[in-house]
């Protein structure tokens, strides 16, 4: 069996069911919209071109909010290889962002630094949490899925409990935390667009999670566990251990995009439900089919359809939930292991065929 | 043309799974009304699969299929059940907290009154129990029974739904003896009251005294149909596995040393408390091979499974140089310079969806060679693996590629590459050369012999009784659990005798069987 063609067909299936939710996307909008071409000309056209022009700002803003989902997504994707289907980046994104801005109201340091050491302790306090549904995944064998689904919500009222009765700013009409020092603000990069140098922390840490899991023998064992648990036991790989690790690495880099988001786009901690960037992780994880490399291009991909969405729902009257239903459909037929399963086989059958008929023809020529 | 003497047509029949392998190529397959048909072939051959696709659980990639003479389109169990071709699998399909007479009527359970009549479920097994002689107690759980009763089960579950035609997958596999004698009793009859049936095994003696007719398989592909009673035993095997000639393996007389596995006294009873392991005591020495022979099931498994921390035992010892290897960590385990060939090796041996180089390298994968500081040295990787695959034959397009979609000889070359070049000082071979092709068998038997006359000492366990008594400088037969026997010298020996320890005629003393430890 041919590989290279193998690879095009998942490349192809990938398209197919990315234009499949856009195309039904475009049937709720006709449905919705009062306008259905403008409806159309916000999510495609305007999120890059405004009155003719490249809208530089709004690309610069799309690029920005790719930051949190691109932590979110390499954590699922580490995870995810290993096999462990884990979904606590939700809320450790959560408790990163909270810790990073306590950090910074309560810990005066140097510019620089302060950000830096903010990000840091939030990222180890992601690692530390995501032990709990690792460790009772590996000692008591219960599904880190549950656990971790769970963790979400614990995390979430512990924070707010908090966040209510110790860290709250009585003086803000809404409920949130005293404005965190100048020092600990992550800078941005062009004013009034939402990119900021977390970006760059993002590509950076992109690039190191790619090489860890393709070039470093822990990278490799979490590939093998993933793809085959017993034989990577049976190769002597540790693996216990390093289903333990797969979920730290996943909650260092939840807890780190969590804090670089607080530190970059708000001034205080707000955030009274969970953000969602962990859901969205699964969804860049999955389109980038797991592969570090692909989840920036993957996390552009929804900014972009959130950024349309947004102007749709200012420009058009359709309402924001349709980014939902879009990601929804392209997450069914990603997941989809049977989707154009039939063709896959044709192709199969033919490489299979010709393989046949060739070892015929060598035999042929022996005889 | 479908022709009408045949109850079954099967024409042209193909199958490639999704990944790749074709299992079936071109296969036709034609059993007649009221006989038993023998469909035979070695583990891979493409049995099973030929059967799914006529119990509707597999689809035809090319080819047709008639039941009696009328085309059919099997999607699914239902369809062929309404067919009339009933399936017993070899592994029972049963519900084991219901009752024998509620397992006969799953899914078509007779009802009175909105609920299930457990009366009438009752009379429908004892009515056709009588019919078919298969006498089954309908009040008792499923989960208390008997393996040969829950055979019996499967196959009036089938009749019940109506079939005419009845596959049996391996059905003797689990049987004792005296159950396998009263099968066959019931088979017969059941054929005298017109049915068809299906036979799938690869007992030889089974197939004679049982069967009219018979299809052999080999690779996917039939190798003819034949009378049972006009085909020798030798031909019938020669058609199976493809050997005219026994392969024959040079070797010089093995000069063993110092011991290096010593098993003591390894007990272990499985979960449905039969006793697999029954006080196992040998010892392996530097230098020589020795074989463990013995029908598959009796403990070969559990055996292996202990000696690499695949299951724990109930008591005993097993140590490698001195160190005792049960429970210890397979990391600490390979350290110590032991190998496995795995006998499953799609389970244990591969990680399917990786390429060739990954999979060459998942024992080795922390050494320093391999490795400048946290990265890989990927060029240290390259070479050696470029050079097991040229080394150890492995046909490939490149090092890249998926080592599932290689051929299974192929993959047990990868296997054996990695398993062989650690520089194993005791290596376990289970079932090393099962289901792959000859070219490839005879290559890992001659490497297995080579890295023995170097010093290593293996432990080869297989259900090829070629295979053990060529490679083997001695050998052990074991018989439920225990070993029955011990030859020291393996020239001695030819298939009779072997036969009669294997299958239990024969054993030696306990004095005899006490040699196999050197001490």
């Amino acid at each position: 069996m041919n590989k290279n063609n193998l690879k095009g067909f998942e490349f192809f299936r990938g398209l197919v069911a990315i234009l499949i939710a856009i195309a039904v996307a475009f049937i709720f909008i006709f449905i919705c919209a009062d306008d259905p071409a403008q409806a159309l000309s916000c999510l495609l056209i305007k999120p890059i071109i405004s009155n003719g022009a490249l809208n530089v700002k709004s690309i610069l803003t799309i690029l920005g909010r790719t930051t949190p989902t691109i932590f979110t997504g390499l954590a699922v994707c580490v995870m995810f290889s290993a096999d462990q289907f884990n979904l606590g980046g939700e809320g450790v994104t959560m408790l990163g962002g909270f810790i990073a801005v306590l950090l910074g109201i309560y810990l005066p340091m140097a510019a620089g630094v302060h950000a830096a050491v903010a990000i840091i302790i939030s990222a180890i306090a992601g690692g530390a949490v995501m032990l709990i549904p690792a460790l009772v995944k590996v000692k008591l064998k219960s599904s880190e899925m549950v656990t971790s689904l769970m963790l979400n919500y614990i995390i979430l009222y512990v924070v707010l409990h908090f966040l209510n009765n110790t860290f709250a700013d009585r003086t803000k009409g809404s409920t949130q935390t005293y404005e965190f020092l100048e020092t600990a603000k992550v800078g941005t990069v062009v004013q009034g667009t939402e990119l900021t140098y977390g970006f760059f922390i993002a590509l950076i840490a992109t690039v190191i999670i790619a090489i860890f899991m393709y070039r470093t023998r822990w990278g490799y064992a979490i590939r093998m566990i993933g793809i085959n648990g017993q034989f990577a036991q049976y190769s002597g790989l540790k693996v216990g251990a390093i289903i333990i690790a797969s979920q730290i690495i996943g909650g260092v880099l939840s807890g780190m995009g969590g804090a670089i988001e607080c530190l970059g786009r708000y001034t205080t901690f707000r955030w009274l439900e969970l953000p969602g960037y962990g859901w969205t992780g699964v969804t860049v994880a999955i389109l980038a089919k797991n592969n570090p490399i692909f989840v920036p291009l993957a996390a552009l991909f929804i900014a972009y359809l959130n950024r349309g969405c947004e102007l749709m729902a200012i420009y058009a009257g359709v309402p924001a939930e349709m980014l939902d239903i879009i990601q929804a459909i392209i997450f069914l037929f990603f997941a989809a292991e049977q989707f154009l399963s039939k063709t896959r086989q044709k192709l199969v059958v033919k490489e299979a065929k010709q393989e046949i008929s060739a070892k015929a023809d060598v035999k042929g020529e022996n005889a | 043309m479908p022709d009408n003497e045949y109850v079954v047509q099967m024409k042209g029949i193909t199958k490639v799974y999704p990944n790749g392998i074709a299992a079936n190529q071109g296969v036709d397959f034609n059993v007649k009304k009221g006989e038993i048909h023998a469909l035979m072939g070695e583990n891979g051959a493409g049995k099973s699969t030929l059967m799914k696709m006529l119990f509707g659980l597999e689809q035809p990639t090319d080819g047709e299929i008639f039941i009696n003479g009328e085309k059919v389109n099997l999607t699914s169990p239902t369809v062929a059940i309404s067919k009339g071709i009933g399936m017993v699998h070899q592994h029972f399909m049963l519900v084991p907290n219901l009752t024998v007479a509620e397992n006969i009527v799953l899914g078509m359970e007779p009802k009175s009154k909105g609920f299930i009549d457990f009366k009438k479920a009752k009379q429908i097994t004892e009515e056709y129990g009588k019919k078919y002689n298969l006498y089954v107690d309908p009040d008792a759980k499923v989960r208390d029974i008997p393996v040969g009763m829950k055979q019996k089960v499967e196959i009036l579950k089938a009749l019940v739904r109506g079939a005419q035609i009845l596959i049996l997958d391996e059905p003797t596999a689990v049987l004792t003896t005296q159950e396998t004698d009263e099968l066959f009793k019931e088979l017969i009859h059941l054929k005298n009251q017109g049915h068809t049936m299906i036979f799938i095994s690869h007992k030889l003696d089974e197939i004679k005294q049982i069967t009219d007719r018979l299809t052999i398989m080999r690779a996917g592909k039939s190798m003819g149909v034949h009378e049972t009673a006009g085909i020798s035993k030798e031909e019938i095997s020669r058609l199976m596995v493809g050997r005219d000639v026994v392969l024959t393996v040079q070797k010089e007389k093995a000069q063993p040393t110092d011991t290096v596995l010593k098993v003591r006294n390894l007990e272990y009873t499985n979960e449905w408390n039969k006793k697999m392991l029954d006080n196992i005591s040998f010892d392996v020495r530097k230098g020589e091979i020795l074989g463990i022979a013995g029908v598959e099931g009796n403990g070969q498994r559990e055996l292996v499974d202990m000696l690499f921390n695949l299951n724990i035992p109930d008591s005993g010892t097993a140590e490698v140089n001195g160190k005792s290897i049960i429970g210890r960590p397979q990391r600490e385990i390979r350290d110590m310079g032991v190998s496995l060939i795995p006998e499953d090796r799609m389970t244990y041996g591969i990680a399917g969806s990786a390429t060739i180089e990954e999979n060459l390298m998942s024992d080795r994968i922390a050494n320093k060679k391999y490795n400048k500081g946290a990265l890989f040295n990927t060029q240290a990787m390259h070479d050696d693996s470029d050079q097991l695959i040229k080394d150890y034959k492995v046909l490939c397009k490149t090092r890249n590629q998926q080592v599932g979609m290689l051929s299974g000889g192929n993959i047990q070359k990868v296997v054996v590459a990695r398993e062989f070049s650690c520089n194993p000082g005791f290596i376990i071979a289970d079932q090393p050369t099962r289901g792959i092709d000859v070219g490839a068998t005879e290559f890992i038997r001659k490497k297995l012999v080579e890295l023995s006359r170097e010093g290593a000492a293996v432990l080869l366990v297989s259900a090829d009784l070629n295979e053990v008594m060529e490679l083997s400088d001695s050998l052990i037969v074991m018989v439920n659990g225990k070993i029955a026997a011990y030859f020291e010298d393996t020239s001695m020996l030819n298939d009779t005798i072997m036969g009669e320890y294997m299958l239990g005629i024969k054993q030696q003393s306990d004095e005899e069987v006490r040699r196999v430890i050197h001490e």
